[in-house]
């Protein structure tokens, strides 16, 4: 009933639903990433590095009309100038074929397939946003690492949540000393500037880790920076709640302490908790980013958002290759795109909410 | 109109655009004539101070052109700028970098042959039994402070700091022979002679350590080692800085930068008998990395910054018709190789170091060369160094005058590797998996410092070319300091990139690398337990060249040393080296007397570089 | 008097919580598995006497309960131990802490004077257009990623040559007089500023807007409507006073936020900032600098929650009666 409310709310609201339509298409695309994208992540053809977006004609030299077809790029480098320039290698075309057999991958790890979205012939490469320095497809890549960025943050909102909820819950309920001793732990942790609190966090992980451990580390310590501030609100409201008659009744009819946090005094705070989950998912993107584009994140050769940034951080790259600044521009989009949707369930479950 | 004919507007207008982007028509470009553009040579003849007395002062006289005086070079160091400015304290590089500026040594290196030339010392000499150094000191020259700079000077310096073991003990650490320490002797207020106690050929480069005024430095050296740690450190005056070099300290802020200021008592003069330096002001910004000096440089708030990579493609480019000129230092003096764990011992608890089936074949020969020739050189120059660059297959760098030339370069040739592969018994299945012969995947860690980028390259090109021999590689980049941990502690490693400095000089500072009780000797460290537990023939015979190399006085009987070690390193691969980038260097126009050396940099003879009309 | 008492007894309620961060940082820093000493001992010039020497000094040697009682005793007494590089930790702080109280400050000024009138616009044409699209363009600023729009500034500050690049001061700023210094310095403030101000208005202009929507709704300004004052009266002499008030407990999270903010962009722009210095501190392991610009960050914040408070009491005696 809420959920449905609270929907039509965002597709009557113009710029909630672009968000959402947006949005919807970048998790689409993630979603196939492995579909979409005509490389693998982890390829790369070192003879391709930074080579700029490959360019598709569908006009012939002859000025007709033909299939879309696309030229290798040939490097050399300049001795005179110290430079290196890109050229067409206009021996030979290689036509785009759609839902074509190319690099073999496992449908979100599962299921295998060689079909992709487009691709090309075998000698032919295809990068639509251009390489990296390892010539690997920042098209594909960007596919792959979206799936990094944009899950980490939910994740470690349903690390955070059950925590920071319990937490209050118990803090708010139980009262004098235990509350006393619990929230000043949580504000001990609140006190520390959290960027501080993540860079050291993500310094100290155990070299030698394989990305999925390292993902899920990362994971971890967002939701360990998150979860006091939320906490401490859960327990101002349960504090409210607490008093209400129908948890006197629940208290007298001899119900658990537990069953009742868990049952009766939590369910109240949803409206808060889904306007609060909205609004923080795109700090959690952000953090995520940052801590990769400082090199403590998820790292090389696996993809994210932020660490592909830190290619752009180079003057040179942005002025001569701007496709690596793609990375950015999305982590903008979708940012944005949360923010608005979470403005917008704000207003409709809680206009006076006291969440940022 | 109503909203649905503005709707199917939109759309219309929409697909339009789509389809108009679709129709790119394929137009051969014709390709425009090569531009020639000059190249700066670098190959100007420096003309080297001459030593003249005037007045009973022997001062140090420029050949170069005279020069206007005033104006000011801001230059720029990387990192988080000095921690000190007691020279004898510093144990980084930007430290050392700023402290030379402030304080001259006795001697200092040619920068074009790197032969020993006097400095602080008008002159200098070595016995025939190439124990003794005699110095003879300029009359006449004076501290910031007026007071003059003597005998006394070096021997407080030399007996009561470096040989006492105040601050860095680095260069007395490498200075002891045999246990002992050389010894300095005053003959007179201006003549020393230092001695040490066999002949010790890399001793002369040691006398360009800075030299302290005794006047200053006395009282903190008798307040005990602790208390000399902390001496002239950044936060001292600048005022109370008594300091020799061509410029002196006036501001150093934190974070931002470091000021100099002209010395007015410096005992270099021009040709018509002016005191140098022209410049009024010797400025180092302190940025933070590569990427904000270079938007310094582009915005004008820099005279002269060090590029690599693609970064000069954009300044060769912009050079024809902008305020600077690029020069071409020839390639680095550092060096960066892959190197293998060759470890075969056990640690405290008898657990191997490293796993017993990849000590097999790591320490089998044909596999370290057959990664060798699977290394593919060329592209990473390409890629990573944007073309400039050059491979490397020698442990000293390209520009060491100790560079052994017999050493050929070669071009990855992965069926040699194949063929080396399978001459030790290892074996590919079906799907190009490689096994040993004992029938061991061969699958193992490559391990390199997070967040250079430079690195992080190498590593995914590396772990390429060695997956096309169907191996199987982890790469793992980590943080420096845990690195770092494992290399010289844990030694639980199997493969690495990695870097060190060199000196293009002195051979004898890698010691520490190729003795095989180094400190650093990376691919088969021992602990000190260890000794040479282990000690493989060429290891042992690494040792000899580089003992008798250090003994050895004549440059000839040295480089036959040296050359030896290089080709021990060529043949037996502990490194396999990969490229040396080279290093190019803009700086403004209007700077003149500027006489690029590789070995010394753009900035040696800062002094005589003045600003032109 | 009272007012008294409770500031005394809120100043020592900071103590326990001071403490309770200090272990928190202690622990978690001394779980890192990496070597402070690493650099030195990959420096080929460096003796293992020289590391010895070293290890002995930090008291790397001791455990970590010992460590931590070495740490706190000196830390009360004002010591700050000396950093992997032998500079005392106190000096490196009080160079870099006021540049960050300087940016910082400047930009919860900044979004203060900014941020709470578009709040109060929000609120009062709340459900409008006006409302919806002043919230989209908040969001756009706090949308972009802070380093990313540091990088793209300077170059944009590259492209014009209208801003220095990074730094606070010129190189000629010793020989500046008075005027011409203050000059200087807003002249390298201008783009950290900006990059922070874009990122942080958003919120405070949301939590204004929700004070305000929260108190117009509320029976006394319905009471002053009802007795027929002009609605300008009513919002800016009955309900702002009443929406600011709880907004200044949250100087000093805001500030939190900031200090956070402001290290990458610090880092970004070069500024000589305690966000750089921690981040060069972590990168490089220096527990006792780490430790120490953690500590000083805590305390910043619970100052400022401090003062946060004591100003409220003297602003709004409800609360005084409350405690």
């Amino acid at each position: 009933m809420m959920i449905k409310e609270v929907l039509t709310q965002l597709w009557k609201d113009k710029f909630a639903r672009a968000s959402l339509i947006v949005l919807g298409i970048i998790y689409l695309a993630l979603f196939l990433a492995d579909f979409i994208a005509p490389y693998t992540k982890d390829f790369s053809d070192r003879t391709m590095a930074y080579v700029p977006p490959s360019k598709v004609f569908t006009i012939d030299e002859n000025g007709k009309l033909s299939r879309p077809y696309t030229y290798n790029y040939i490097r050399e480098f300049d001795e005179d100038n110290l430079s290196i320039t890109y050229k067409f290698d206009r021996s030979k075309k290689h036509y785009i074929r759609f839902f074509a057999k190319g690099q073999p991958y496992k449908f979100l790890g599962l299921i295998p397939s060689r079909i992709h979205l487009f691709t090309t012939d075998k000698d032919g490469r295809i990068f639509l946003l251009g390489t990296d320095i390892n010539g690997r497809d920042v098209f594909s890549r960007l596919l792959f690492g979206g799936r990094i960025s944009m899950t980490i943050g939910f994740l470690a909102l349903f690390v955070l949540f059950p925590i920071g909820l319990l937490y209050g819950g118990i803090s708010g309920y139980f009262g004098g000393k235990v509350d006393m001793v619990m929230m000043r732990f949580a504000e001990a942790v609140m006190s520390i500037p959290s960027f501080y609190l993540l860079i050291i966090l993500a310094s100290i992980l155990p070299s030698g880790m394989t990305s999925t451990q390292r993902f899920l580390l990362i994971v971890i310590i967002l939701a360990l920076i998150g979860w006091a501030g939320f906490a401490r609100v859960v327990r101002g409201m349960v504090l409210s709640i607490k008093n209400q008659e129908y948890v006197q009744a629940a208290q007298s009819i001899g119900a658990s302490r537990l069953r009742i946090i868990v049952k009766h005094i939590l369910p109240q705070t949803t409206s808060f908790v889904i306007v609060a989950m909205t609004l923080s998912i795109p700090s959690y993107i952000l953090s995520e980013s940052g801590l990769s584009f400082l090199g403590l994140g998820i790292q090389q050769p696996d993809a994210s958002w932020g660490n592909m940034l830190k290619e752009a951080q180079e003057f040179t790259n942005i002025l001569y290759r701007p496709w690596l600044l793609t990375p950015g521009f999305l982590i903008f989009v979708s940012v944005l795109a949360f923010n608005l949707i979470g403005d917008t369930i704000r207003d409709v479950l809680d206009p006076k909410s006291k969440v940022r | 109109m109503t909203r649905r004919g503005f709707r199917v507007l939109w759309i219309i207008l929409i697909v339009a655009i789509l389809c108009k982007g679709c129709l790119v028509k394929d137009e051969p470009q014709t390709s425009q004539p090569k531009k020639a553009t000059t190249n700066n040579s670098i190959n100007m003849a420096y003309p080297t101070p001459k030593n003249i007395t005037l007045d009973g002062v022997d001062y140090l006289q420029s050949q170069a052109p005279i020069g206007n005086f005033g104006g000011a070079l801001i230059a720029s160091t990387i990192g988080e700028g000095p921690k000190t400015f007691n020279p004898f304290n510093c144990k980084d590089n930007i430290s050392a970098q700023l402290t030379g500026v402030m304080y001259d040594g006795l001697l200092t290196s040619d920068p074009i042959t790197g032969q020993p030339i006097p400095k602080l010392a008008k002159s200098f000499s070595i016995s025939n039994n190439g124990k003794d150094y005699l110095i003879k000191l300029r009359k006449g020259i004076k501290w910031t402070d007026g007071k003059p700079i003597t005998a006394d000077d070096v021997v407080f310096t030399w007996n009561d700091i470096i040989f006492a073991g105040l601050g860095d003990t680095s260069t007395r650490d490498s200075i002891v022979i045999d246990g002992q320490l050389p010894t300095v002797r005053k003959i007179d207020n201006y003549t020393v002679v230092f001695s040490t106690p066999k002949p010790f050929a890399p001793f002369i480069r040691m006398l360009s350590t800075p030299i302290a005024p005794k006047h200053i430095f006395m009282p903190a050296t008798k307040k005990g080692a602790e208390y000399f740690d902390s001496f002239l450190s950044t936060n001292t005056p600048p005022k109370d800085f008594v300091t020799s070099g061509a410029f002196k300290l006036k501001e150093y802020v934190p974070a931002q930068r470091v000021v100099f200021e002209r010395n007015p008592n410096y005992y270099e003069i021009n040709k018509k008998d002016q005191k140098l330096p022209y410049l009024d002001k010797l400025i180092y910004l302190i940025v933070g990395d590569l990427n904000n000096e270079v938007l310094k440089f582009e915005a004008k708030e820099l005279d002269v910054i060090t590029l690599q990579g693609s970064k000069v493609e954009r300044y060769k480019s912009l050079e024809p018709h902008s305020d600077f000129k690029l020069y071409n230092l020839g390639p680095t003096t550092g060096t960066m190789y892959l190197s293998m764990n060759l470890n075969n011992r056990k640690n405290d608890k008898g657990q191997f170091y490293v796993d017993p089936i990849k000590q097999k074949w790591f320490q089998d020969l044909n596999f370290r060369k057959a990664v060798d020739y699977a290394i593919d050189r060329k592209s990473m120059v390409f890629n990573i160094a944007n073309g400039i660059g050059a491979p490397l297959f020698t442990a000293e760098s390209l520009n060491s005058i100790y560079l052994n030339k017999k050493l050929k370069p070669y071009d990855k040739d992965i069926n040699k590797s194949k063929e080396l592969l399978k001459k030790s018994g290892f074996y590919t299945d079906k799907k190009g998996r490689l096994f040993d012969k004992y029938g061991h995947r061969v699958e193992f860690n490559l391990y390199t410092n997070a967040g250079n980028t430079e690195r992080e390259a190498i590593g995914v090109m590396v772990k390429q070319d060695l997956e096309d021999l169907g191996m199987k590689v982890n790469f793992k980049p980590i943080e420096f300091n845990s690195l770092v941990n494992k290399l010289v502690s844990t030694f639980d490693w199997d493969m690495v990139i990695m870097g060190l400095t060199g000196s293009p000089l002195e051979p004898n500072g890698g010691k520490n690398v190729w003795l095989s009780d180094g400190r650093l000797h990376m691919f088969n460290q021992r602990t000190p337990q260890d000794g040479k537990q282990g000690i493989l023939p060429w290891e042992k015979e690494l040792d000899e060249m580089f003992t008798k190399g250090a003994l050895a006085t004549k440059f000839e009987d040295r480089k036959k040393y040296y050359d030896r070690y290089q080709e021990i390193a060529y043949n037996e691969k502990p490194f396999i080296y990969i490229y040396s980038p080279v290093i190019i260097v803009a700086i403004r126009n209007k700077f003149k007397n500027i006489y690029p050396s590789s070995l010394s940099g753009l900035t040696h003879n800062i002094e005589e570089i003045y600003i032109g009309d | 008097m009272e007012t008294l008492k409770y500031i005394i007894k809120r100043i020592l309620q900071t103590i326990p919580l001071l403490i309770m961060v200090s272990l928190i940082s202690f622990f978690i820093i001394r779980l890192s598995p990496v070597d402070p000493l690493a650099e030195l001992k990959l420096n080929p010039s460096i003796s293992p006497v020289t590391v010895e020497k070293e290890r002995q000094r930090l008291g790397l040697d001791k455990p970590i309960i010992v460590q931590y009682g070495k740490w706190a005793y000196s830390f009360v007494r004002g010591d700050l131990g000396v950093t992997s590089t032998g500079e005392k930790v106190s000096q490196k702080l009080k160079e870099r802490i006021p540049n960050t109280l300087l940016l910082t400050s400047i930009v919860i000024l900044l979004t203060w004077l900014v941020g709470v009138p578009l709040g109060i616009i929000a609120a009062v044409h709340w459900k409008t257009p006006f409302d919806r699209i002043l919230t989209v363009l908040t969001s756009i600023g706090m949308a972009i990623p802070s380093f990313f729009f540091a990088v793209l500034l300077l170059l944009f500050a590259v492209k014009t040559g209208w801003f220095p690049i990074g730094g606070l001061t010129s190189p000629n700023f010793a020989d500046m007089n008075f005027f011409h210094k203050f000059l200087d310095i807003a002249y390298h403030l201008v783009l950290p500023v900006f990059v922070l101000f874009t990122i942080s208005l958003a919120g405070l202009q949301r939590q204004m807007r929700a004070n305000m929507l929260d108190v117009l709704d509320s029976d006394y300004v319905k009471f002053a409507r009802a007795k027929g004052l002009p609605e300008f009266m009513v919002i800016y002499k009955h309900a702002l006073r009443n929406a600011i008030n709880p907004m200044i407990t949250l100087l000093g999270f805001e500030f939190a936020g900031l200090l956070s903010g402001a290290a990458l962009t610090e880092y970004v722009f070069q500024y000589p900032g305690l966000g750089r210095l921690i981040l060069e501190a972590v990168l490089k392991s220096d527990i006792n600098l780490v430790m120490a610009s953690l500590m000083m960050g805590a305390v910043m914040l619970v100052l400022g929650n401090l003062i946060a408070d004591i100003l409220l009491i003297i602003t709004d005696p409800r609360i005084r009666v409350k405690s």
